[in-house]
């Protein structure tokens, strides 16, 4: 490793600043540390079927909040599965397969934001995010656990886990980075949602 | 109590333990993806007797651990089987045997059948997740995924170095249902409390960011203080997951 | 550049003209004016109010501005012939070893052996050369043996010097230390120093140290740069030279100075309390009997403790790391519940209370004031909870307390600075004027100033009738709050010397 006068030589060519990287994981992490929090609760509505799926919001958020948040290609899929891996790996009940929802659910939500080559943060483009995410996990679940049950009930599952992934998993998403901005916490990193970066 | 890692010091030394995570990982999830192909309640019944056993002898997990592990699964598996029963389209069939039927809703023999093999996979699929939690240290499936999948390092031993504050956010969750009740406010998942989570996690990630830049971890490339191989374990482990596997698919 | 030979770097030079720092966005400097001349293998000692920027220049220093810590660089600085501001960073950060303040946000791996690698492989050190390295690094720390023991699983002292090893690992020609003990507690911070002044002996490395434990960190000093709460230095000299002339004008900036040497016990002007309420009248406030708790089975923290607290009385809760202080008072405050034993609070069991009730009763103030906000602004924060007259109150709360909400009202609590933070978490909880205020380590990390304003205020509300306990490391801060000791020892309390009696040094049994 030679001298340079650049400040920027040794960054890697990604353009993840360190600060990038480990606010993304710490995210996700955060998050894992809540859906654990969470799992108790998440295993008592599991007496509503496959209307449980009515309460997926907050497993999905950190798909859409980190790419708010860090605008980085690839943060939604990274928050995502770092989260799911603090699943995976504490033992939540649901182990490997939540990895495979994460992997789902982070790749789906970040396409939108990629679709504008994270150059656009607007209300359109978070709601596609929260809605592929939300379909992602609707269609694993269909696969995973209820395959047994009718298409139609199927539909109408997926119509009100749309509505979720719309006020739950965009408005939340926007709520908190919104939050986070305020608390005074987000400098350095790229502007207010909405704008280009 | 949530702790940074799940895995047993005696563990580390066993066959499982000793196998790179990205076999133990590609088996789990090939066995779960052969799972979701199939109706029948054979499958997951086999990969239950292979990973119960398989994790306990080749992976010297504590059986307390193991079942402290599984606890939860059984209401959970109880209750898909039964939504998959009750909402299968099987019991629109009017030439079904009916097996119960309360006022409009009504449950046929194939539908029950259905419920009972999707009951079983959430079984399977829990076993096989529990098992793979208990043989997989975080550090080692962050070696393997930057040595041996060679996946950006950075972000591997980054998200390493966040799983290192799961401790003190479980801490900070407290500290801010503490500072409600002392406040007069009762707790609850007030979005507010998840908002101070956040923000806690976003000052502690920039204070890591800056202790590991000071460390060098904004150099381009590093050397290896843990070195991984491919070992002849992994090989047997690969085999004896794409055997099962074959079980798998030949019972369905 | 990985060779034969063990890297590593000898000793450099750090020679700063007219610095000056800004944070970015912001015309003014944090810090400016600053020039010294510290040679290879001496000690700069940095000392200032908080806010007067002393972390940001440390981390100038250390070549993390601007790459890794958003700042401007102006003025001349080098480190070993290197400017940091417009070199590689990689070139400054391979010399250079950091220490921060906070255990939990600079360990990063689930191994003490592999955290101590992690700084090495960064730097590209060979293989064989780091498995030689590590066991010596936790060597010179005092971890021997430590390599396969879990990071989260040791003491906040020991965590310290892990992070001291991973600093000193690659054997730097400057160590940077940005309040370094502030977490810990006596005996923690007795050993990291003794393990700095081992260093600071054989001048194996220059050292820049930022430290508010004056007693522990100006006798490694050869130069001490002082710095005013505008970021301008106050000056610039060795320690003898700093105290004999310029001493006005460093207590004058709330600066912690190091306490004339006395024969016996390292304890600070014990004064007379300025009035010893008088005995208890009536039932105690506050009452724990045989109480005992453990956060996990097996592992109680408490064990059948007893004390009572009796109204307007101060009771300072003295007792090493994990002798369970802080738990005591989240027990007679009702934020835990006690697995034996009973806890009273104005006759009624605090922690089946109703939250609503609960507050009227007893305030609790944590150690980390960060950790307990809950609101947007400052004055949603201190109206948080409260009905219409407390809210009367609010204002004349926050101007008390140098918090005025025509000027403060609107802020994000999280962008005050550390003084103000922790005046926010005892303004909100004094609103609702409770018979019992617990404070958890409140002076940690506090200048003199800040010191100073708070200890008046906890003595104007005593006077008021409110009793307060607070659980601390600080022996000063027990004998100037001016009331009752007690010291936790093995999970048991004990009530010790009267008012103004030295204390032991706090030196206490596991």
């Amino acid at each position: 490793m030679n001298a340079s006068a650049s400040p920027t030589r040794s960054l890697p060519p990604s353009g993840w600043r360190t600060r990038d990287i480990v606010v993304t994981a710490v995210l996700g992490v955060a998050f894992g540390v809540v859906f654990w929090a969470l799992n108790i609760a998440w295993s008592a509505l599991a007496f509503l079927g496959p209307l449980q799926n009515l309460f997926y919001g907050p497993w999905l958020i950190p798909a859409v909040l980190a790419p708010l948040v860090v605008r980085r290609p690839g943060s939604g899929i990274f928050a995502e599965v770092v989260a799911a891996s603090v699943s995976a790996i504490l033992g939540s009940q649901w182990g490997v397969i939540v990895l495979l929802y994460g992997i789902a659910q982070g790749l789906a939500g970040e396409l939108p934001f990629l679709a504008t080559r994270y150059h656009s943060f607007s209300w359109p483009v978070v709601v596609a995010a929260g809605l592929l995410a939300s379909a992602a996990a609707w269609l694993l679940d269909w696969a995973f656990f209820y395959s047994e049950v009718a298409v139609a009930t199927q539909l109408v599952v997926g119509a009100l886990m749309a509505v979720s992934g719309v006020v739950v998993v965009a408005g939340g998403s926007i709520f908190l980075a919104r939050a986070l901005r305020e608390a005074g916490v987000l400098e350095g990193f790229p502007g207010p949602e909405g704008s280009a970066p | 109590m949530i702790r940074a890692s799940s895995r047993a010091d005696r563990t580390a030394g066993s066959p499982l333990g000793r196998a790179s995570p990205l076999v133990t990982l590609g088996v789990a999830v090939a066995w779960l993806i052969a799972l979701a192909t199939t109706s029948q309640p054979w499958p997951p019944v086999f990969v239950v007797v292979v990973a119960i056993p398989g994790t306990l002898a080749f992976g010297r997990v504590a059986p307390g651990d193991l079942a402290r592990g599984l606890a939860p699964l059984w209401l959970a598996a109880l209750l898909v089987g039964f939504f998959n029963a009750l909402l299968s389209p099987a019991n629109g069939d009017p030439a079904a045997a009916v097996l119960a039927s309360v006022g409009p809703l009504r449950v046929t023999v194939p539908a029950a059948g259905a419920g009972v093999a999707l009951a079983l996979r959430v079984v399977a699929i829990v076993a096989v997740g529990v098992g793979w939690s208990r043989v997989t240290d975080p550090t080692h499936l962050a070696d393997a995924l930057a040595q041996q999948a060679r996946l950006p390092e950075r972000f591997a031993y980054g998200a390493l170095a966040a799983l290192q504050a799961i401790p003190w956010l479980a801490d900070d969750l407290v500290a801010l249902r503490e500072a409600r009740r002392t406040r007069g406010l009762r707790f609850s998942w007030h979005p507010r409390v998840l908002v101070g989570l956040l923000v806690l996690a976003v000052r502690r990630a920039d204070r890591l960011a800056v202790a590991m830049d000071a460390r060098g971890f904004a150099a381009a490339s590093r050397t290896r203080y843990r070195v991984i191989r491919w070992l002849p374990v992994d090989a047997l482990v690969a085999a004896a997951g794409v055997a099962v596997l074959a079980g798998i698919l030949a019972l369905r | 550049m990985a060779t034969d030979t063990t890297p590593g770097s000898a000793p450099v030079a750090v020679v700063a003209r007219g610095l000056a720092i800004a944070y970015p966005g912001r015309e003014v400097p944090a810090v400016s004016g600053v020039s010294f001349d510290l040679p290879p293998g001496h000690c700069l000692l940095v000392v200032g109010p908080s806010g007067s920027g002393k972390s940001t220049l440390v981390r100038a220093i250390a070549g993390l501005v601007p790459w890794s810590v958003p700042g401007r660089l102006e003025g001349h600085l080098s480190v070993g012939g290197i400017e940091p501001g417009s070199s590689d960073p990689a070139r400054l950060v391979e010399r250079v070893g950091v220490v921060f303040q906070d255990p939990s946000s600079q360990l990063v791996m689930e191994r003490v052996d592999d955290d101590v690698a992690f700084g090495l492989e960064g730097r590209r050190w060979p293989r064989p050369a780091m498995v030689a390295r590590v066991p010596a690094a936790l060597g010179e720390v005092g971890l021997a043996g430590f390599e396969r023991r879990r990071t989260a699983r040791l003491s906040g002292g020991e965590q310290q010097r892990l992070a001291l090893a991973g600093a000193l690992a690659p054997l730097p020609g400057l160590l940077v230390l940005d309040e370094p003990t502030a977490n810990l507690d006596p005996v923690g911070a007795a050993a990291f120093g003794e393990t700095l002044g081992a260093i600071r002996t054989a001048r194996a490395a220059t050292v820049v140290l930022v430290e508010h434990r004056a007693d522990l960190a100006w006798p490694l000093a050869d130069l001490v740069l002082a710095l005013g709460s505008d970021g301008l230095p106050i000056a610039v000299a060795p320690p003898a030279e700093m105290l004999s002339r310029h001493r006005a004008a460093l207590v004058d900036a709330g600066i912690w100075l190091p306490e004339p040497v006395r024969s016996g016990p390292p304890h600070v002007t014990p004064r007379p309390p300025p009035s010893m309420p008088p005995p208890p009248p009536g039932l105690p406030i506050a009452v724990a009997a045989g109480v005992s708790f453990g956060y996990e089975p097996r592992r109680p923290v408490l064990r059948e403790a007893d004390l009572a607290v009796a109204p307007g009385e101060r009771v300072a809760l003295l007792g090493a790391n994990g002798s369970g202080k802080s738990t005591l008072l989240r027990l007679l405050v009702g934020l835990l519940r006690p697995t034996a034993g009973t806890v009273r609070l104005a006759g009624q069991d605090p922690a089946r209370l109703p939250a609503r009730r609960l507050a009227r009763l007893a305030g609790h103030v944590m150690q980390d004031p960060e950790r307990g906000f809950l609101a947007a602004s400052v004055e949603a924060e201190i109206l948080a909870g409260l009905d219409a007259t407390e809210r009367a109150r609010a204002g004349d709360v926050a101007d008390a307390l140098g918090l005025p909400l025509t000027r403060f009202g609107a802020r994000s609590p999280y962008r005050l600075s550390g003084g103000e933070q922790r005046r926010l978490s005892i303004a909100a909880q004094l609103v609702r004027s409770p018979l019992l205020l617990a404070l958890d380590e409140p002076t940690f990390g506090q200048d003199r100033r800040t010191y100073e304003a708070l200890v008046a205020l906890l003595r104007e509300r005593v006077e008021a009738g409110t009793a307060v306990i607070a659980a601390t490391h600080d022996l000063r801060f027990a004998s100037d709050l001016g009331g009752r000791t007690v010291r936790l020892e093995g999970g048991r309390g004990r009530p010790e010397a009267a008012p103004g009696r030295p204390l032991a040094p706090g030196v206490v049994a596991p």
